[in-house]
């Protein structure tokens, strides 16, 4: 048997429940040690003061890949059973830019919210009800939306496989973005924060 | 901690799930389950007869409730508050820039999570999900959500920049 | 101090090369199998003799009736002749795209053909690609037509036969199929070949083939 162990029928459904529960622990643990329960730290990405957000966000990304990659490859995980959501191109692409202007302006994600609420942040928690309202605006106004949220189904593509490249070729071309993106966002905060000193704030 | 250590650290956790459910994380997923659930307890036939409350109504689980993504969003409340209690970051206040009020910053918290949590169902996933979890299957879709968000993000920063600076 | 020098990176950059030797070792990798599989030839000749390997054609007739939706039924005729009647339920795959269709490990997948031959070979190739949850229709369609779709009271039967025939009737009729009544030979009845197949309109909501569809939500 090989992972994803759930997929093979290891446990059931409820086990799968609890273990969702003790996932999202860890998850909201590294999100607050990352310092994301502040909304001023999460837009701090946007003012170029504070790229935390990129380098966390990417450090991760780039963690799960490489290690979904060596485990696939070593035959331990079975990468078919794992989940990739259908890509709707132009829905993914605008839904993306209202996200993006729902992060500067409310200063979270629905994810980072709720540790912010949890750490006592009281914008969190009004962000949150902002998050149910949106997501209501969007359910009541969706069958007329229907057609664009469904458009440009390109079903479940993976960029190596968009460009016909091997697999290999695409993560090792992420990790090196990455670690220039690192490079370049500690260069461009270590050059604000020199601005801000000789502006005298 | 060093952004790349939790960065490092959310990784694993993220490999963790894939390893041993075979799905990412996520976060929108528990806020519709709730919007879904409360919807059609106000107006049932409405709610049955709408197909976006609809998926999140039947889940084979029986209760709508009964979802990866709302235990696992409990979940992260809880982490959330350990590793802030214990890193003394537990503070009640209301997050904003020098220039900023308190209820301003209420009030535009609220409409950012309102387009968020709009553009959330329109991408299908936010940054959790689409962003992290997507990113790191290489899914096309999920890299193109994250290009723009962070786009966006850039975009407004000046606009809004009576909220932060 | 001389950043280039090793002995003085700090954790950022040796995460930064660890990274860099882990994508570049990617560069080498290729996940997929692509077509190569082992097979324990010993334990499929056990699941063959202890005949686990199949499902009978009331079996499925009760699954579809029931509307269950925790298997896959694969038809792995031309699509010609899927198109012409298929079991309700019925994904049409021919042989040479079983590999690349989308089907999980822990999944009960059916597959029938007009006998049993094609199907028993489809069965072999998804074990051998591991899946544990494959099975064989018995009989395939010929047992399907003969047993469910135009069931056959001899005219000799017994009231015990007499009895179970009604619920076949109703199974049949379900179907849209037409059960005979013998005349005690058989030049009298109709041939299940002669009698024309039932349109293909299923009876109760077609389970959507895919998965998803009846099962957990997986999207955020």
């Amino acid at each position: 048997m090989m992972a994803p162990f759930y997929k093979y029928g290891l446990f059931g459904d409820e086990v799968s429940l609890i273990l969702a529960a003790l996932i999202g622990v860890g998850f909201g643990f590294f999100l607050e040690q990352a310092g994301f329960g502040s909304s001023k730290k999460l837009v701090a990405q946007f003012y170029l003061t504070d790229m935390a957000v990129f380098k966390v966000m990417f450090s991760a990304i780039v963690t799960a890949m490489l290690g979904l990659f060596y485990l696939s490859w070593a035959g331990l995980l079975d990468f078919s059973l794992v989940y990739v959501s259908p890509t709707f191109f132009w829905p993914d692409l605008v839904g993306g830019l209202v996200l993006g202007a729902g992060f500067i302006v409310g200063g979270f994600c629905p994810g980072t919210s709720v540790v912010g609420t949890a750490t006592g942040r009281l914008d969190g928690l009004a962000f949150m009800g902002g998050v149910f309202g949106g997501i209501f605006v969007y359910g009541e106004l969706y069958p007329w939306l229907a057609d664009f949220a469904n458009s440009t189904a390109m079903g479940r593509v993976t960029i190596d496989s968009w460009l016909g490249v091997s697999k290999g070729l695409v993560v090792f071309a992420v990790v090196v973005l990455a670690v220039l993106g690192f490079w370049g966002a500690s260069a461009v905060e270590r050059m604000m924060a020199r601005r801000e000193v000789e502006a005298g704030t | 901690m060093n952004p790349y250590l939790a960065g490092v650290g959310l990784g694993l956790v993220l490999l963790l799930a894939y390893v041993l459910v075979g799905r990412g994380l996520g976060a929108s997923g528990a806020f519709s389950a709730v919007v879904a659930v409360i919807v059609n307890a106000v107006a049932p036939a409405h709610a049955q007869s709408n197909e976006f409350y609809r998926g999140y109504l039947e889940n084979g689980f029986g209760s709508p409730f009964k979802s990866f993504l709302v235990f696992e969003v409990l979940g992260v409340a809880v982490g959330g508050f350990l590793s802030g209690a214990l890193s003394g970051r537990l503070k009640r206040t209301v997050e904003r820039g020098p220039r900023m009020s308190a209820p301003g910053r209420i009030v535009l918290a609220i409409l950012g999570g309102a387009l968020m949590g709009f553009g959330a169902k329109l991408a299908r996933g936010c940054t959790s999900g689409q962003g992290l979890s997507g990113g790191a299957v290489l899914d096309l879709g999920s890299w193109t959500f994250m290009i723009m968000v962070f786009a966006a993000g850039y975009a407004g920063a000046y606009f809004l920049r009576r909220e932060w600076r | 101090m001389n950043r280039a020098d090793p002995r003085n990176w700090g954790i950022d950059q040796k995460l930064a090369f660890l990274a860099l030797v882990l994508g570049f070792l990617a560069l080498l990798g290729s996940p997929s199998p692509g077509g190569a599989v082992t097979i324990n030839t010993r334990e499929l000749a056990d699941i063959v003799e202890s005949e686990v390997d199949h499902v009978t054609v009331e079996e499925l007739a009760d699954w579809i009736i029931q509307g269950r939706s925790d298997y896959r039924l694969l038809d792995v005729r031309d699509p010609k002749s899927y198109a012409a009647y298929h079991i309700p339920t019925a994904e049409s795959v021919e042989l040479r795209n079983l590999s690349d269709y989308p089907l999980y490990r822990n999944e009960k997948i059916v597959l029938y053909s007009g006998g049993g031959i094609h199907s028993a070979q489809a069965w072999f190739l998804l074990r051998a690609e591991g899946f544990a949850g494959s099975y064989i229709l018995l009989g395939g369609l010929n047992a399907w037509k003969e047993d469910i779709l135009f069931p056959e009271l001899p005219a000799d039967a017994t009231p015990d036969e007499v009895a179970s025939f009604a619920r076949r009737r109703t199974v049949s009729e379900f179907f849209g199929g037409k059960p005979r009544t013998g005349t005690g030979g058989t030049a009298g009845a109709a041939q299940p070949s002669e009698v024309a197949m039932p349109k293909v309109a299923p009876p109760s909501p077609v389970v959507a083939p895919h998965r998803h569809a009846h099962h957990h939500k997986e999207g955020c």
